[in-house]
This record gives C-alpha cells, sequence and structure tokens, in this order.
C-alpha cells in the first residue's frame, strides 16, 4: 500500500508540476506585458520592476525563471488584481469558500437523492419505473446548464417568486466572515436575526446548488444502478437471501458497500465537467465564488486573477482525483489484489 | 438472388451485425440515430432550407412569437429576436456553428488522441507512464477553463472555441485508447499473436485494434455531446462565438436581455441544444447497451 501510495504522491506532484509549467507558458503568451502578466501592476515603477525581477528571476534563463514562478504562486504571491486593486491572494480566501459551500451542497443533493433512485431503478421489475429513470437522467444529462439554470430562475424566481435568484445572502443581513462559509457564519454570528439570515441564506442557496446537482445526480443514479444490477447477481447475495436475511438488510449491509465503489471512481471522473458547470452556474445566479470571479476576469483581462483562479481549481482539481483514486484503492479489496499479483 | 442454402447451416452474425441487431431492437436508440441523422442533413444543407439569411433584420416585427401563438405568424415559424431576425433561419444557421462544429472538433482530437494513445498504450514502463501521464495535467484544467486560458491569449472567436475544446479533449481520448490498448495487451490472445512472430504493429493493428472499437465509438459519441455543451456554454459566456453569429449559446446569451418580456428568445436555442444533445446521448447509450452482452 505504502508503494502505491508514494507513486501516487508523485504523480501528483508530477501533474502539478505540468500544470504549472502551462500556465507559465501561457502567462508569457498574454498579449501584455511580462511584468504586469505577472504581478498585476500595469505601471510600475523602477523599484517594483526590480522588485518583480528578483520576485521572478527575470533576468536568468528560462528554467530558473520557471523554479522562482512555482515558488512565488505556491507562496501565496499571486500579485494584485488590476481590477479592484486588491491582493489576489486575499480576494481568492473569499471565493473560494462560497464555491465549496456551493459545490458540496449540491453534490450532498445529488448523493442522498441519487443513490437510492439509482437502487430502485436497478430493482425495480416494473418496465416502466425503470424507463422513465432511465429517460429523466438521459434527458438530465443532456441539459445545457445555462438554459437550465435560466428556466428554473425564470419559473421559480420571477414569475412563482418562491425563491431569490441571485447572490449569496439579502444584502440586508450584515454577516461576519467567519469559516466563509454563509450558512455557518449566519448561525456563528451573534446578532438578533442570525435565524432569519441563516433561512435567507437557505434559501439563495436552494436554486443554484439545484442546477448544479442535477449533472451528479444523473451520473450517480446511472452508475449506481449499474453496479447493483452487477452486484446483485452475484453469490453472496443469493447466500444471504437464503438465509432469510431481510431484502432491505441485504440492499444496506451486503450489496450497498459493493456497489458504491465504482461510484466513487465516477465522481473522480467528474470533477472536471462539475467544475465547468459549477462556473456557468456561479455566473448566472451570481454566486460569489470562484468561477464568478474568474469570468468576470476574463471580461476585464485581469491576468493575475485569470492564472490565480485556474492555478486554484485546477489543483483541487488534480488533488481530489488523486485522493479520490487513492481511497478508491485503499478501500477496494480486488484493486488491491491487482495491485500486488500485477507489480 | 438469395444465397442457396444446401447445408442444414445456422446463420451467424458478424459481430457489426450483432450489434446492428440489439441496437435497432432498442426504439429510442433509433430515435436517436434519426435524429443525429437529422442533424447531419442539417448541417450540409441548412443554408438552402433557411427561409432567409442570418442577419437579415426586419425592422417591423421586433420580438414576433412563435407561430403556434395567436400574434404570431407563420412565416416566421419560430418568432423574431429583438432585431427581427427570423429565429428559425438563425437555429438552421446554428447547426453549421453548434453541431458541425462538434464534429470538426472530435474528429480532430480523435486524431491525435487516437496516435498518442496508441503509442503509450503499446509502450511499457516508464517511458509508457510518462506518455500516459504527460497529459494528465492538461486534463485536470476544465474545458471551460482551458477556454479562458485560450480566451486570454488569442482573445474571444469561435475558432479559439476549436482550440479550447479540442485541447480539453484530446487528453480524454489519449486515456481512454491507452486504457483500451494496456486492457487487451494482458489477454491471452496477444500473448499467442507475440508467440507467432507478429511484430508491434501487426500485434496493434491486426489484434487489438478490432477490439477496442467499441470503446473508441462510446468515447467519440461522449466526447460530442459534451463537445456541443461546451462549444454552447462558450458562446453563452460571450468567450465563444461573438455577438451576430447564430450559435446556439450564443444566441441565448444574446436573448437573455428580454428573457421576461420574449421568452421564446431563449427556450429555443435551448431546446435545440437539448434536441441534439439528447440524440446523440441516445445513440450513445444504445450503442454502449448493445455492446455490452456482446463484450462480456
Amino acid at each position: 500500500m505504502w508503494r502505491y501510495f508514494f507513486r501516487r504522491v508523485s504523480l501528483f506532484l508530477a501533474t502539478t508540476l505540468i500544470m504549472m509549467a502551462v500556465l507559465f507558458y501561457t502567462t508569457h503568451l498574454f498579449p501584455v506585458d511580462e511584468h504586469y502578466a505577472l504581478s498585476g501592476v500595469q505601471q510600475p515603477t523602477a523599484e517594483q520592476i526590480e522588485q518583480i525581477n528578483n520576485d521572478f528571476n527575470l533576468e536568468s534563463n528560462r528554467f530558473s525563471q520557471f523554479l522562482a514562478y512555482v515558488q512565488q504562486r505556491l507562496s501565496g504571491n499571486m500579485g494584485v488584481s488590476n481590477n479592484s486593486q486588491q491582493q489576489v491572494y486575499e480576494e481568492l480566501k473569499t471565493v473560494l469558500p462560497a464555491s465549496f459551500e456551493l459545490s458540496l451542497f449540491s453534490g450532498f443533493i445529488a448523493l442522498i437523492f441519487g443513490v437510492p433512485i439509482g437502487v430502485i431503478a436497478a430493482l425495480s421489475k416494473n418496465k416502466l419505473v425503470q424507463r422513465s429513470i432511465l429517460g429523466l437522467t438521459l434527458t438530465g444529462y443532456s441539459i445545457p446548464v445555462f438554459w437550465l439554470g435560466l428556466s428554473l430562475s425564470l419559473w421559480f424566481g420571477v414569475n412563482l417568486g418562491w425563491l431569490p435568484i441571485s447572490g449569496q445572502i439579502n444584502l440586508l443581513y450584515q454577516i461576519e466572515p467567519v469559516s466563509g462559509f454563509m450558512l455557518i457564519d449566519t448561525l456563528l454570528s451573534n446578532s438578533t436575526y442570525s435565524q432569519q439570515a441563516f433561512i435567507d441564506a437557505l434559501m439563495h442557496l436552494i436554486l443554484p446548488a439545484i442546477t448544479l446537482a442535477v449533472l451528479p445526480f444523473t451520473l450517480i443514479v446511472r452508475i449506481t444502478r449499474q453496479a447493483m444490477l452487477q452486484v446483485m447477481n452475484q453469490t453472496y447475495i443469493r447466500a444471504a437471501e437464503a438465509r432469510g436475511l431481510h431484502t432491505l438488510k441485504i440492499i444496506i449491509r451486503h450489496a450497498l458497500p459493493n456497489a458504491m465503489i465504482p461510484v466513487l471512481k465516477s465522481i473522480g471522473i467528474m470533477l472536471g465537467s462539475f467544475a465547468s458547470y459549477g462556473i456557468v452556474v456561479e455566473v448566472i445566479f451570481s454566486w460569489p465564488g470562484v468561477g464568478s470571479w474568474l469570468v468576470s476576469g476574463i471580461y476585464q483581462r485581469d491576468y493575475t486573477v485569470i492564472q490565480a483562479g485556474i492555478l486554484s481549481v485546477s489543483l483541487l482539481i488534480i488533488f481530489l482525483s488523486i485522493l479520490i483514486e487513492f481511497v478508491h484503492t485503499a478501500i477496494n479489496p480486488m484493486s488491491k489484489k491487482e495491485l500486488y499479483a500485477t507489480y | 438472388m438469395p444465397p442457396i442454402k444446401i447445408y442444414k447451416q445456422d446463420y451467424i452474425a458478424s459481430p457489426a451485425g450483432r450489434v446492428w441487431k440489439a441496437f435497432s431492437h432498442n426504439p429510442f436508440a433509433l430515435i436517436g440515430l434519426w435524429g443525429v441523422g437529422f442533424l447531419l442533413v442539417l448541417t450540409l444543407l441548412a443554408p438552402f432550407i433557411a427561409p432567409y439569411s442570418v442577419n437579415e433584420q426586419n425592422q417591423q416585427i421586433l420580438l414576433l412569437p412563435p407561430s403556434w401563438d395567436p400574434l404570431g405568424h407563420v412565416e416566421y415559424f419560430l418568432g423574431t429576436d429583438d432585431l427581427g431576425r427570423d429565429i428559425f433561419s438563425r437555429i438552421l444557421h446554428g447547426v453549421q456553428l453548434t453541431f458541425g462544429m462538434s464534429l470538426i472538433i472530435v474528429t480532430c482530437a480523435l486524431f491525435f488522441g487516437f496516435i498518442i494513445g496508441a503509442i503509450s498504450g503499446m509502450m511499457r514502463g516508464l517511458k509508457s507512464s510518462i506518455l500516459g501521464h504527460l497529459l494528465d495535467g492538461l486534463l485536470s484544467i476544465p474545458s471551460l477553463l482551458m477556454a479562458i486560458l485560450v480566451v486570454a491569449v488569442i482573445g474571444p472567436g469561435l475558432s479559439n472555441v476549436f482550440w479550447a475544446v479540442g485541447i480539453a479533449m484530446v487528453p480524454q481520448f489519449i486515456r481512454t485508447i491507452h486504457q483500451a490498448v494496456h486492457e487487451e495487451l494482458q489477454k491471452e490472445y496477444v500473448t499467442a499473436a507475440k508467440l507467432d512472430g507478429a511484430n508491434d504493429l501487426q500485434i496493434f493493428w491486426y489484434v487489438i485494434m478490432p477490439n477496442i472499437w467499441e470503446a473508441l465509438i462510446i468515447q467519440v459519441t461522449m466526447a460530442i455531446s459534451a463537445a456541443i455543451l461546451d462549444i454552447a456554454a462558450l458562446g453563452f459566456l460571450n468567450l465563444g462565438a461573438q455577438a451576430p453569429s447564430p450559435e446556439w449559446g450564443a444566441m441565448i446569451a444574446q436573448g437573455l436581455d428580454n428573457l421576461l418580456l420574449a421568452p421564446w428568445t431563449v427556450t429555443i436555442p435551448g431546446v435545440a441544444i437539448l434536441f441534439s444533445v439528447l440524440a446523440v446521448n441516445l445513440v450513445g447509450d444504445g450503442l454502449r447497451s448493445a455492446i455490452a452482452p456482446i463484450r462480456n
């Protein structure tokens, strides 16, 4: 297991380096002055140029420039945003938790609805139920997310007026950011209206979270169904049935843990498109997360923001997908066997 | 003339024939196939069918509802947008941009992905690992972020969508083909061919290739649907096709200003995207379930 762990860690480092190299290369392709692209200061003074040259080793060869770039970026020197004149790192710290809140919540929705529906689709003998669940998931998988978001906000936000459609919380509430997660912050705040603020934040979360949950939900349903169909044909399930166990117990104790393994793997594969969808959803619902920050950054050609956003999101995706792959191998005895038999 | 049957013998269909038989027994997959065929025909013939040209404006009728609405007019079948342009014609022209473009992107990505994936799949050890994982770094950048990076360098535009989506798609093909080739290489019939003295090229082309077609086809259908969604999403975010273009995502972005007044300017392109992605996915799904029992 340790050997495998170190192989994954080295893969993580290698992928990160490749990703940084791509970013480093494109930074020099940006149609602006090198100093501006690296630091975000549009008209640097002589001292600032000196400082940037020092920081990024601009006088030496490309390779040591790259090393300096990696070192600067990873130590948190992302430059200043040309648009807001704030430190990009500080902005990143405020937008990342908001994105986490949205994606965790919608991932949670997708899991708690997706797994049971997938199990029902697998176990149901009724053709109609199977067909309608499959048809529904295929449609959900094919819907363009921006269109879905617009339609939902038009129906539930504007026509019915049930839910707010933009932002993270009503501007009336003044909430001190502690963790950055609005739901937690509203509960932590000791103002008199923290209860109402919590409900308001929850209402703001519902529409974007549901829009974003559609893609993982459909994938989870389909993969759970497939895995359950396979697992339920195994002999140990028949043995459990022969022992006279209750069907619910068989499903929860014997079938689901094995069926969840491919689901875990597919979550790892899905992360990239999930992030893409997240960006679009954040833009539609004006969610103050890293996605809308990044898109407004590209509209204003805010090069430091673009670099920081891409770097942080990609690093997160690399890290999470390798972590999920590792956990998948660790909890799956089959793949462990494979690992030691062949390598 | 039908073949004369002298011997009492069962006709055994070829693998492709069996796949087709299973595929055509699934009505949804057939509907999808008809849909894809329809889109292909439209891609070729759209400019000849469309009643108006893309940017022809009729200032007399702005925001005309679709023809089934009492206020609508059948000459403008799907209504007009805020500049008096016929939405039906724009949708037809958009087929070429959104659907046709996705086909081109997938073909190019398939070409490069196939070459690199096949080479890295046939090799072993560190070399294979390096080639196979080289683009994992790119794979971790979602297609939308890749597009933002490309736009930051060369500015927005439809041709940049090609690069952005294409670059994001190549690693997926490499990974699929690498894995498929690698899996087949472990099997016994490959060893048998090797013992017969086949060289690497022969093993790849005659032994492995016939067995990875399925994985390849499924990946292609998935890639086409993903490419359509990506192109449209980029158009919607104003990073891809720009304003007067009839690309479906860009049409939605243009209709956004009148969403409350004229929801059809947003709904109709959305339905068009949904229809084409659904058709491609139905075909892919049908293929997968047709191939699965034969594979196992």
